[in-house]
């Protein structure tokens, strides 16, 4: 009981992050591979707030989220200035900037990670309070980008991403709409991060490599980008692999590669098979 | 006050590490000049370069010349196959930027993950030993390997050079950058052109690989973050501007040398990512010379 707890709530949280990379990457158009790091930044600053601060859950989660929006905006802000484009290269710079100071710092456990991070709720109710706070967040995430699509801020969006000339010719700030979009998804993966670092009690570096980055968009890619559902199958459908993974018992280095490969390959194999995923959008032309 | 001849051997040592930036750069800028794709499958190209020849020369136990030609063999089916299965399908298609972005994305990370089943993710150099001859020239210590690196590089950016100047496939390759549909109008296959310009990235990576694989070690996911100087220094020369690109790289390489006086080693890496966001916020357009300065070193009409 307690290991599927376990991958509710991880279900949960990656539901979470690829309906908010949708929202970067599907609905907005904007290449950003660097989402696990905000994921990170909400993470490490929930677990360090509430270790060195003695912050609790909620305004640490919180705080982790808030922290990951403006750190969007360090990327968003130079690159959108300029073009769409150089998002994509600004983003991976971060990622491994920053993936490699937190690798460095004795603050953030170097390497090895952060381990001493309180736990906020024990005894039995642990596994199922987490369970359900994060099927709550999920589902919270997954409407709210529902909502915000379906509104009239959402029609701005998806005329933006369709024909951003046309868009700005008829006075509208397609740079204002991009940043907005980025910081919403970003302080999404930071609240995420934020409850992962507190259910597992334990964050290190290698958790959000670039191997997170290809888990993410497979989600998305594989679910059906730009529709609403779809990163919700394709977090469920892949999240489901890794275990089966672990059941093959395979030595760990070939395990992580495996993965890795399936991830990858079911990206190529959706790109030329089924460009719209499992869910098809309306009008999805990859 | 410090030493000239430490300067001194600062500084070659960063133009020799440069040699393997300046290849991955010019071949990085090829292609998007050429193709106008930010083409990350490069660094799926490099990896496989890489463990090609580590392959041949360690457990096929070939001699060097058939080991590199067996690196750059493989490189380049890889390359024709990335291009006539992937890229053309993608162009065929219509399909947008992001759709680009996300393949070539996916294959360097696809071979990155590829290799690390096969090989392992213990880093590999190509030979058994990193360390080669050392000579003293004027107080600077240069190596063996500094000198082949140089020596390759430089023969590397001259061929390019001259094959673009030169050769008909080179000069249609410059036509179709500048407009592929005037170019067919005229006759020259914009397919044809975005083929041998995969060849050229496959042999430049493989060259590149050789360097930097028989002085350090290389895990599968290194030429990911080798590519990343490769767009820094594609972005600090200007998009379209191969050239400018390869002397931004040495200037990368030189910067990234001269960081040891300042910072320790474990940050060294992460000058280079400061130089990424400085160079998307004030030259996003590529760094040019003073328009004062650029007249007087234009030669009179």
């Amino acid at each position: 009981m307690e290991y599927l707890l376990s991958i509710l709530v991880l279900c949960s949280l990656y539901v979470m992050l690829s309906s908010s990379f949708n929202l970067i990457i599907g609905y907005g158009g904007l290449v950003s591979v660097a989402h696990p790091i905000f994921f990170a930044i909400g993470a490490y600053v929930a677990a360090l707030s509430a270790i060195h601060f003695g912050l609790s859950a909620v305004p640490a989660v919180l705080l982790g989220g808030a922290v990951a929006i403006v750190a969007s905006a360090a990327i968003s802000l130079p690159s959108l200035r300029v073009s769409g484009d150089y998002l994509l290269i600004t983003s991976i710079g971060f990622q491994l900037g920053l993936l490699q100071i937190i690798k460095n710092l004795e603050i953030t456990g170097g390497p090895g990670g952060l381990t001493n991070i309180p736990s906020t709720i024990t005894g039995a109710i642990r596994s199922p309070a987490f369970a359900a706070i994060s099927v709550v967040l999920a589902a919270a995430t997954v409407l709210l980008i529902r909502w915000l699509m379906r509104g009239p801020y959402g029609r701005a969006i998806t005329a933006m991403r369709d024909d951003e000339l046309a868009f700005t010719a008829l006075g509208r700030n397609a740079t204002r709409i991009k940043i907005v979009i980025f910081a919403l998804g970003c302080g999404m993966a930071g609240i995420a991060g934020g409850i992962y670092a507190f259910f597992y009690q334990y964050v290190s570096p290698e958790q959000f490599e670039i191997l997170q980055s290809a888990l993410i968009l497979t989600m998305v890619v594989v679910g059906g980008i730009s529709t609403t559902w779809g990163p919700v199958v394709g977090a469920v459908l892949l999240l489901a692999l890794p275990q089966a993974i672990t059941f093959i018992q395979m030595p760990p280095n070939v395990a992580g590669g495996l993965q890795g490969v399936l991830y990858t390959l079911l990206v190529l194999i959706f790109m030329f098979a089924r460009p719209q995923g499992i869910v098809s959008a309306p009008r999805t032309q990859l | 006050m410090l030493d000239p001849i430490i300067l001194l051997q600062i500084a070659w040592t960063g133009i020799a590490i440069s040699s393997y930036y300046v290849l991955f750069t010019i071949a990085f800028s090829l292609a998007l000049k050429v193709m106008q794709l930010w083409n990350f499958a490069q660094a799926g190209l490099m990896a496989l370069a890489f463990y090609a020849m580590f392959f041949a020369l360690n457990r096929l136990a070939l001699p060097l010349p058939l080991g590199i030609a067996f690196g750059v063999a493989v490189t380049v089916i890889a390359a024709v196959a990335l291009e006539v299965f992937g890229l053309r399908t993608l162009r065929a298609r219509r399909s947008g930027n992001l759709t680009f972005f996300i393949f070539t994305l996916i294959v360097a990370e696809f071979v990155a993950y590829l290799l690390m089943m096969i090989f392992g993710t213990e880093p590999q150099t190509l030979f058994p030993s990193i360390l080669s001859k050392v000579h003293i020239v004027m107080n600077i210590a240069v190596s063996n390997w500094d000198l082949i690196a140089v020596g390759t590089t430089l023969a590397c950016v001259a061929a390019l050079w001259a094959f673009l100047r030169f050769h008909q496939d080179g000069q249609f390759m410059l036509a179709v950058a500048e407009n592929a549909a005037l170019a067919e109008l005229y006759g020259i296959s914009a397919k044809r052109a975005y083929l041998v310009t995969m060849i050229i990235v496959a042999i430049i990576s493989c060259a590149g690989m050789y360097l930097f694989g028989s002085r350090s070690g290389v895990f599968p996911t290194t030429p990911l973050e080798l590519l990343l100087v490769a767009v820094i220094a594609t972005l600090l020369g200007g998009m379209g501007r191969i050239f400018a690109a390869g002397i931004a790289a040495v200037a990368l390489g030189l910067i990234q040398s001269f960081s040891v006086l300042v910072i320790s080693s474990q940050w060294q890496t992460l000058v280079l990512y400061a130089f990424l966001f400085v160079t998307i916020i004030f030259f996003p357009l590529g760094f040019r010379l003073p328009l004062w300065l650029r007249k007087a070193f234009k030669p009179a009409a």
